[in-house]
């Protein structure tokens, strides 16, 4: 029996050893850690879990999604992968409201520290209650510029992305509209149903019960492109006010990122993984389900994306008075 | 559906829980760990719901949904325990509760009053069952009439019953505590332009002050001191025959019992508002209308039942606008709501459409945790009572610790310590001076909704008041604050009296 044992351990040792030599060889010999910095069960960890495990199926590895929340704009995941080493071994689930981590005191650098990759994420759309006299954008944006500040527009909180989006909206069609900010999504919708705003901006996905009822009417996205809903087509503001193309689109991005100093030939592992993970059946069912666009974009690209969203959130949170520390001093350019 | 297709429904719904051995499992098991959440002060039913979001997720959607309604229903029932035991409620559903049950266990009868309350909670939540299937429909249109300027007299008006309420003689004590509620609850960012507020630049102050080490400290310090330098003991309890209450005293009770089971719903029903205020407003009118309103503060029966019953009803009435609306009626409920989307349910006005019948799932689900709920709560209420038999010498500084870790617990940040202790001798200080805590604590959870809720309202109308008494329900509410405010002025007292001697004559 101890013979046995001793046997046991030595085979043990040796295989791992096996193991080890390997790993300077090829990316990945061993389970990859995503460390996501928002909660269990919410849209960024879902769409996470879900890439991942695809993504761990195409490297034949496990990778782990470990929830590191708390701190301001996820800063306590973004420290804790930031503080681990760059061989491709540590990603960082992240979303767009990430960007903010910075000048709200939290993370201590910029978001170029990272390389992006980006699931998706639910486009915002501008809605109108049934009964509202508008039918299209245009009518809309004419009433609004014959009665500047009349019309109500409920959003999230002010600083939030749809908050964002609303301002994007009458800068880029030059009106004026009354912005009720509400606690969260939800809320805006629910006084859409009391009457209190007659339109509201937020995404696809908090209102596709209320579209589906028909207690909302979808007049234009917020995004370049129209979105197809339950067979019916949502225009693009942008078609009627090409203006917006200066101030928007600012759209939720879920995704994740690793170390810029990584080596490039693992982050070519990554992409190419990550490219064959969005093309599999069930990534594109959770995307349709949750009225996601889904990008699948990396590299320069969805850099730039989070560039922008970093500069827009980072100044507009500064003007409000809400950030901590002047974006500038990071270096961040005022969009 | 047809009526015979849902009851088929139902009922095959309930066939289909009671068949499975896994499912009758969960059910006990997540009722029970439902009443310890519910009786530790500091853990909450949101906090237990949100916990069991995350480990039931890998489960299948029948056994999710069991476990969770079961800590739901569970921890709403549970705070009872602390509020008779010790004083210190376990949530703040069942801070009414204190007021009566307390008194009742000093004097021996702290097993009656567990029986009353377990049974109390159980009809209450079966009446709000049957509210969830019946009213649906009509109770969504009603909270539709409700917009800032309604839900900002609403916390206005919790604020101002709660301290009528608690401090009947001299009800000015009680408003005064509550205003001070309302301005600790300005502390931190506020929620419209995010512009911080008595912040002083500390950091962890921005996010504001969370309700549940204020609770903790609030509650729990004051009555730590007080018992140990009364330094009396407990009175010997009475040998307990039987917990379960007879039908004679349920069949007393049982129009107070219908009463608070609908005012429950009611406020359930309304968004944002959860069993907290239920309680609190049930309380009230029992006490308003009951014969016997000098019992009330020396454990009264009707008082007990009527902050339990409704704070239990009101778990029903919150998933009224959940299911129809995706709204969620309560602060526990909106934890439901993530746990359901993360099972990919989508609850809204298309949920029948898609998943018909859920409602009705619900509503079985909802029967047997609180068919589950009573059975648990009569057998426990015998052991848990033997809680007081341990000197308070002892019991106290084991509250003590649970105390700090209870308000460390919930997202587990030093601030609420420091939070905590300061709190607790303020109102130590204060209550000496005979001014009542709840509305103190009431004032902290509504004063956020009062605040956002009149500025938003402001903004909708801008800047005129004129809304206040234009639209039906603010005009309504706007009147029941008055009156209640006038209610405790002398003037009107005398006025009052007058009046009826005048009619006497």
């Amino acid at each position: 029996m101890k013979k046995l044992c001793i046997l046991a351990l030595v085979c043990l040792i040796a295989i791992t050893g096996a193991f080890a030599q390997g790993s300077g060889e090829v990316y990945p010999s061993r389970d990859i850690t995503n460390v996501m910095v928002w909660g269990a069960g919410g849209g960024t960890d879902l769409a996470n879990r879900l890439v991942m495990a695809e993504m761990g199926k195409i490297l034949n590895v496990n990778i782990n999604v470990n929830n590191v929340t708390g701190g301001v704009g996820g800063s306590i995941g973004l420290f804790e992968a930031y503080g681990r080493e760059a061989d491709g071994y540590t990603l960082v689930g992240v979303s767009e409201s990430c960007v903010t981590s910075s000048v709200q005191g939290g993370f201590d650098k910029r978001m170029n520290v990272w390389d992006f990759f980006i699931i998706g994420g639910s486009p915002d759309v501008l809605s109108v209650t049934p009964n509202a006299p508008f039918n299209t954008i245009v009518e809309l944006v004419e009433y609004c510029k014959a009665h500047p500040g009349e019309v109500r527009i409920g959003g999230s909180a002010a600083g939030s992305i749809h908050h964002l989006n609303v301002l994007g909206f009458c800068n880029g069609a030059g009106i004026e509209m009354n912005f009720i900010p509400y606690d969260s999504s939800a809320g805006s919708q629910n006084a859409a149903m009391t009457g209190e705003v007659t339109c509201v901006i937020t995404s696809v996905q908090e209102q596709a019960e209320l579209l589906k009822a028909g207690k909302l009417r979808p007049l234009g996205m917020m995004t370049p492109n129209e979105f197809e809903f339950e067979g019916k087509t949502i225009p693009s503001a942008f078609d009627f006010y090409p203006a917006l193309a200066d101030y928007l689109p600012l759209e939720q991005q879920i995704g994740f990122a690793i170390r810029k100093d990584a080596p490039e030939s693992v982050k070519a592992t990554l992409q190419d993984a990550f490219t064959k993970a969005m093309a599999t059946e069930a990534v594109q069912n959770y995307g349709r389900d949750r009225y996601f666009t889904l990008k699948g974009l990396y590299g320069e690209e969805a850099n730039k994306i989070f560039d922008n969203l970093e500069a827009t959130f980072c100044w507009t949170l500064w003007d409000l008075g809400a950030a901590k520390i002047e974006p500038s001093k990071f270096g961040i350019e005022r969009p | 559906m047809n009526i015979i297709q849902s009851f088929t429904y139902f009922f095959s719904s309930l066939g289909q829980v009671i068949t499975d051995p896994v499912s009758i499992l969960l059910l006990f098991g997540s009722v029970m760990m439902g009443i310890i959440f519910g009786a530790l002060p500091g853990l909450t039913a949101t906090l237990g719901v949100a916990l069991l979001t995350t480990l039931t997720y890998g489960m299948q959607l029948s056994h999710a949904l069991v476990s969770l309604m079961g800590i739901y229903v569970g921890a709403v029932y549970g705070g009872s325990y602390g509020s008779i035991m010790i004083n210190i409620p376990g949530t703040a559903s069942a801070a009414a509760t204190a007021l009566e049950g307390y008194p009742l266990s000093k004097r021996g009868l702290a097993g009656k009053a567990l029986g009353l309350t377990t049974t109390a909670s159980a009809i209450g939540t079966v009446v709000g069952m049957f509210f969830v299937v019946i009213f649906t429909p009509l109770i969504t249109k009603l909270s539709l009439q409700f917009t800032s300027f309604e839900f900002f007299l609403l916390a206005f008006f919790g604020i101002m019953i709660s301290g009528s309420i608690s401090c009947p003689d001299t009800p000015q004590k009680g408003w005064l505590c509550g205003f001070f509620g309302l301005f600790l609850a300005m502390i931190g960012r506020d929620q419209l332009q995010t512009y911080p507020r008595f912040t002083f630049g500390i950091t962890s102050l921005e996010s504001g002050l969370e309700t549940v080490p204020v609770l903790i400290g609030a509650f729990g310090i004051p009555q730590i001191i007080q018992v140990l330098s009364d330094n009396r003991a407990m009175p010997k309890q009475n040998k307990i025959d039987r917990v379960l209450p007879s039908w004679k005293a349920i069949g007393r009770n049982i129009k107070h019992i219908v009463r608070s089971a609908l005012i429950g719903v009611g406020i359930g029903a309304v968004p944002g508002i959860g069993e907290d205020i239920a309680a609190w407003v049930s309380y009230g009118t029992a006490k308003k209308t009951s014969k016997h309103p000098e019992e009330f503060g020396n454990g009264s029966e009707e008082g007990i039942i009527a902050s339990e019953t409704a704070n239990n009803s009101c778990i029903g009435g919150a998933m009224i606008p959940l299911l129809s609306m995706g709204i969620p009626g309560s602060p526990p409920a909106a934890m439901l709501l993530g746990a359901l989307l993360l099972h990919g349910i989508a609850p809204g006005p298309m949920l029948e459409v898609e998943r018909p019948g859920f409602t009705l799932t619900v509503s079985a689900i909802l029967l047997l945790a609180s068919i589950s709920m009573w059975i648990i709560g009569i057998l426990l209420a015998k052991q848990v009572s033997k809680i007081l038999k341990v000197p308070s010498q002892l019991l106290m500084p084991i509250v003590g610790v649970l105390c700090i870790i209870g308000s460390y617990a919930l997202g587990l940040k030093a601030i609420n310590l420091y939070l905590m202790v300061p709190m607790g001798i303020i109102t130590y200080l204060i209550t000496e001076r005979g001014y009542p805590i709840p509305p103190l604590v009431i004032g902290v959870i509504l004063g956020n909704m009062a605040d956002a809720n009149l500025r938003r309202g402001l903004m909708v109308s801008k800047g005129s008041l004129l809304p206040f008494i234009q639209r039906p329900v603010c005009l309504i509410l706007v009147i029941i604050i008055i009156f209640t405010f006038l209610s405790g002025t002398s003037f009107f007292k005398n006025f009052l009296s007058k009046l009826k001697g005048k009619i006497i004559k």
